[in-house]
């Protein structure tokens, strides 16, 4: 590992002038993939910006619309959060099922969105209910953040502060997890915002994307059945030793299912 | 102060000190001035090696020392031996057994291979520091797959072994089966994978070596499972010296499982770098560089074919394997997949005859040495797999045939084709035991749910057949302290398994003496003259029986002593509870007091010294013990997914007598849950070129607690064997040996109505799900056909 300095702004502007007066700096939040990255010399920053201090971007609040998220808030704050349970339950499932104990403990939301790894369940989330990804600079919305694997729409040292969910009428996520990261190998968040049923991938393709034949097919009618027939093309999905594209195109299909049978279920419940 | 007593679950004394990080481990210990070592490792998976240029990284401020094969065969070091118990081809013709230096020599046959060993001031130095070693390789085609390499066009390892053969072994009687094959009413054939994996300790390995040059003696810390044996190979082989010239100590060592069994490269070139530098060096492998590195187990392809009637009667089995040991014979390397696998093939079960061929092959890829259970979990998995595939084609119900052809107690001893001495057991009744436990018929309701929502149930019942022992030799000393403390050495080595608990159990209750008053010590070259490490669940075996025949030679000495406090003659004396009694008077002393007169001047007689009660004592074992026992798995699988979720989990063991049940417990769980890993998620895999797929644990499955079913263990204590005094039978594999095929045939029974017969394990949620897509469409001989 190569020698860095440290920096601990308090500040949100703090954190954006550290950034700018090193030449190649980069936001530290819960370093779950970025301490890895650094011990294997994949990356070389000049410095690291702790975001640990920054009040700013921690919390949660919500209001009949909208659930906002800070951005250093942990995986394991959102899965126990009283506003997110009730707010949208299947926020706080996924990320209740994020990793282990230990990563969620210290991942958070705006470290998870600013990576885009294509196997990160939060992408599905925040693309399939419409998020808005607010920065230091200005406000992205999902269908405009996710722009390839592991690319963002940020520009540089910019600097993700919440994420504002929309209220869902109903949604669930349902995940088949890697037998040994537990990424995903192919998750599917299915929400419906507004009467407008939105449905996201992670895990099975080189990137976050909408399956618009699903979202049709429930648009009309809310309920597993109506996406059987449905055939996921494997064309663009990925393959390794844990999964063909055949598999993840089929998993697909299974996890949509699962998800709208979830979605369903919750809304009975409550 | 406690009493404690054979047979009781005395919780584990050394425990606090590992939960509250009070273990010492190899990286806390730490030499003045030491240095630290990185090894530079091979990229490639097969290459020559035109020229090392190490100047860059000489010239860098802090390195100290690079060295590289050519220095190394410069000094005149020698290759490491394996100490195989197989060393001949059935021809009669020995092995064939390359030299293994420590680092590779004009040749790299594996990626992770040693080529350099780099010093320097910190381990951030000498990691920046291998970048700056300039290999000139010349890359060769590679062969990483054992079936592969037996081809006549398979690249080549080694230039004076032809066909990368490294020995052909057979065993048990050829012709008898091929008669029994021509006479039963059925031979049924299988093709069978047992996946390449490794244990993954959780403590990677390490060395701290130095060399102090007015006694000419090296020191060594080492996170080990044998310093006797890897000492001998270092002093004996690699440096051709007086062994007495190393002291080698293991401190805490945070898992072993055979991985640190071996005889390693780094240790020696960490010795030479103390020497040549004149300071400490240490050494510590990180886990990217452990998964390359570190010994692998299992990794067979075989041909299993059992012969049976129409009634369900077995009348022979026959095994063929192929198995990929890396690129040199390591430690045991030849002998797992020979020998090792050899001896349990059968099970418990009353074959008449069987025969067992195998071959060891070179390949581009790292080492193979043991693996908890090394050849015994293959057997058991080969023998339950071609039963279970059997009773499926026969359409027999695979509880009976087993049942049916289980040895009786009556037969005992038996000495089977494969010449394992069985001397005790009662098959049936452990047998009937498990099943009564697992209770298979109580499922029938939640089978149904479970049907209901989309998945389904199964169920499977695995007996085994184990051997156990390892090195034959042990020996345990016991000093007394003039403060009551006692001290306990023995040669065996817990990696974790509590013998610090167990052996001063032993040590406490034959004595009669206060459990907290022993101080054990273990893996110290100085401390015991020999010792045989950890290896083939031998702890209690050997250990165990050294302690307790030490035991004897203690009472021996006490009752001396205590004829002569208590005014009698020692032939009157009986020793029992803790106590010497004249059986004449009725007048006694207890072994705390006469252990106290043995430092009091006044007490003692004139010819007696403190310390008379000092014992060192070496035990010799005969033939190794059988243990046995039988395992049930209940699974739910979604075949839509291929997921699967095991439900429950019984065991029960015949380990002989029981020492103590918790610590007997935590050896099945953990067995347990490593075969559960190797079954359903763990797995080595190479791409074409050699390199490791699956080189960190983002991908290397390793199961997890929430995998890990609660279980219900039970002991068969009604035959305690009479080839060792203390009755025992290791135990420390066996949950390894029962689990592989328990797990697999339960699976297989709940997707028996898609007609899944078979499916290569690891079974992934991929496979499985294919299976179901495929409707159980499956080649049995579509494995190992060419290379037979
Ligand atoms: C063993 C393991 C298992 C995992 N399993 C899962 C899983 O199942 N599902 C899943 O979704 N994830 C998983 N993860 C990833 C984990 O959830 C983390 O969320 C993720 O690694 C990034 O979050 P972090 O807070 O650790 O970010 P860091 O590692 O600190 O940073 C990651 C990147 O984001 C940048 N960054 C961080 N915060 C901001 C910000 N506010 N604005 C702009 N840029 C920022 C950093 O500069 C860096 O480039 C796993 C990780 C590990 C180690």
């Amino acid at each position: 590992m190569q020698d860095f300095e440290y920096q601990k702004p308090k500040t949100v502007t703090e954190a954006g002038d550290a950034f700018n007066a090193q030449s190649d700096g980069s936001f530290l939040a819960g370093g779950q993939t970025l301490i890895p990255v650094l011990k294997q010399g994949l990356a070389m920053p000049s410095g690291l910006i702790d975001l640990a201090g920054i009040e700013d971007l921690q919390g949660i609040t919500a209001t009949e619309s909208t659930l906002t998220v800070g951005a250093m808030t942990t995986h394991a704050r959102v899965a126990a959060s009283p506003e997110v349970q009730k707010a949208i339950p299947a926020l706080a499932g996924l990320a209740g099922g994020i990793g282990d104990p230990q990563v969620r403990n210290r991942g958070t939301l705006g470290g998870s969105l600013a990576n885009n790894d294509p196997s990160a369940d939060y992408p599905a989330a925040v693309l399939a209910l419409s998020a808005v990804v607010v920065t230091d600079k200005r406000r992205i919305p999902a269908d405009g953040f996710f722009t390839g694997m592991f690319e963002t729409a940020l520009d540089e040292g910019e600097l993700i502060t919440d994420v504002e969910f929309p209220v869902a009428e109903r949604a669930a996520y349902a995940k088949f997890p890697n037998p040994a990261s537990r990424y995903a190998v192919a998750g599917v968040f299915v929400a419906r915002v507004d009467g407008a049923v939105r449905v996201a991938v992670t895990g099975a393709g080189p990137g976050v994307f909408r399956a618009a034949e699903m979202e049709a097919a429930l648009d009309k009618d809310f309920q597993a059945d109506a996406l059987e027939g449905i055939a996921v093309s494997e064309a663009d999905l990925i393959a390794d030793i844990h999964a063909s594209a055949g598999y993840r195109a089929h998993l697909i299909g299974v996890m949509a299912g699962r998800a709208v049978d979830a979605a369903n279920a919750n809304v009975g419940a409550a | 102060m406690t009493d404690v007593t054979i047979g009781q679950p005395v919780r584990r004394s050394e425990d606090e000190r590992f939960l509250t990080g009070r273990g010492r481990y190899i990286d806390d210990i730490n030499l003045e001035g030491q240095a630290r070592a990185v090894v530079l490792r091979s990229v490639y998976a097969h290459a020559r090696i035109k020229n090392i240029d190490a100047s860059g990284a000489l010239a860098m401020e802090g390195v100290l020392l690079v060295v590289t094969g050519e220095d190394w065969i410069a000094e005149g070091f020698g290759p490491m031996p394996t100490k195989t118990a197989i060393r001949k081809n059935r021809d009669g013709s020995e092995l064939s057994e390359p030299p293994r230096h420590c680092l590779a020599i004009g040749r790299v046959r594996y990626v992770g291979e040693p080529v350099a060993l780099v010093v320097a001031e910190t381990d951030p130095i000498a990691r920046d520091a291998l970048d700056l070693i300039d290999v000139d390789y010349e890359s060769l085609d590679a062969v990483t797959d054992a079936v592969e390499a037996l081809a006549p066009d398979a690249p080549q390892l080694w230039d004076d072994i032809p066909g990368n053969l490294c020995i052909d072994f057979e065993l048990g009687d050829r012709e008898g089966v091929e008669k029994a094959f021509a006479e039963a009413d059925h031979v049924i054939t299988l093709d069978l994978e047992n996946n390449r994996v490794t244990a993954v300790p959780i403590e990677p390995r390490g060395c701290v070596g130095s060399y102090d040059p007015e006694t000419d003696t090296y020191l060594l810390y080492n996170s080990t499972q044998n310093v006797h044996a890897i000492r001998d190979t270092l002093a004996e082989n690699v440096f051709g010296i007086d062994k007495e010239k190393i002291r080698h100590i293991a401190p805490d060592v945070g898992g072993g499982f055979g991985v640190k069994n071996s005889a390693y490269p780094e240790p020696p070139l960490v010795l030479y770098a103390a020497k040549k530098l004149g300071r400490p060096v240490k050494w510590i492998n990180n886990r990217s560089e452990s998964f390359l590195s570190d010994t692998h187990g299992r990794g067979q392809t075989s041909r299993v074919q059992l012969a049976i009637d129409n009634d369900g009667t077995f009348r022979a089995l026959r095994t063929e394997t192929v198995a990929g040991i890396g690129a040199y014979c390591w430690t045991i390397g030849p002998f797992t997949p020979t020998g090792g696998s050899a001896r349990t093939q059968g099970g418990p079960y009353d074959f008449p005859v069987m025969y067992y061929r195998s071959r060891a092959v070179f390949i581009n890829t790292g080492p193979m040495d043991p693996y908890r259970g090394a050849g015994r979990p293959e057997a058991t998995f080969q023998t339950e797999r071609i039963i279970e595939y059997a009773a499926r084609q026969l359409g027999l119900d695979p509880i009976e045939i087993r049942r049916k052809n289980l040895m009786r107690p009556e037969k005992l001893p038996h000495k089977t084709s494969m010449g394992l001495n069985i001397d005790c057991g009662d098959f049936p009744k452990v047998f009937e035991r498990t099943l009564k436990l697992a209770d298979p018929g109580s499922f029938a309701e939640r089978a149904e749910q479970i049907k209901t929502a989309g998945r389904r149930f199964g169920f499977a019942i695995a007996p085994y057949l184990e051997c156990t022992g390892g090195g034959p030799k042990e020996f345990a000393g016991v000093a007394f302290g003039a403060d009551g403390t006692v001290s306990l050495s023995v040669g065996s080595q817990s990696t974790g398994m509590g013998h610090e608990t167990s052996m001063a159990q032993l040590l406490a209750a034959r004595l009669g003496i206060p459990f907290e008053r022993v101080e054990y010590h273990q893996a110290d070259t100085d401390k015991t003259p020999i010792g045989g490490g950890h290896g083939g669940s031998r702890g209690m075996e050997l250990g165990g029986n050294a302690v307790a025949q030490a035991a004897g030679e203690v009472i021996e000495k006490a009752s001396g002593l205590a004829a002569h406090l208590l005014q009698s003659k020692a032939a009157d004396l009986t020793f029992e509870g803790g106590s010497f009694k004249d059986s004449g008077s009725g007048a006694s002393v207890s072994m705390v007091e006469v252990i106290e007169a043995s430092f009091d001047s006044e007490r003692l007689p004139d010819d007696l010294e403190p310390g008379c009660l000092d014992t060192g004592s070496t035990f010799e074992r005969g033939e190794i013990s059988i243990p046995n026992g039988c395992h049930a798995a209940a699974v739910e699988v979604d075949p839509k997914t291929g997921a699967i979720l095991l439900l429950g989990y019984w065991v029960v063991d015949d380990f002989g007598t029981i020492i103590n049940p918790l610590l007997a417990d935590g050896q099945v769980m953990g067995g347990v849950a490593q075969g559960i890993g190797q079954v359903l998620t763990e797995n080595i895999v190479f791409d074409d070129s050699g390199q490791l797929i699956t080189g960190s644990l983002m991908d290397y499955g390793l199961p997890r607690a929430d995998g890990v079913p609660d279980m219900v263990i039970e002991y068969y204590e009604g035959a305690p064997t009479k080839k060792n005094p203390l009755g025992v039978k290791g135990a420390g594999e066996a949950g390894c040996v029962g689990s592989l095929p328990a797990v697999v045939n339960a699976v297989l029974d709940a997707l028996k109505e898609f007609g899944v017969v078979h499916i290569d394990i690891p079974l992934t949620s991929e496979k499985v799900w294919r299976a179901v897509q495929d409707q159980g469409a499956h080649d049995p001989k579509g494995l190992i056909e060419g290379a037979l």
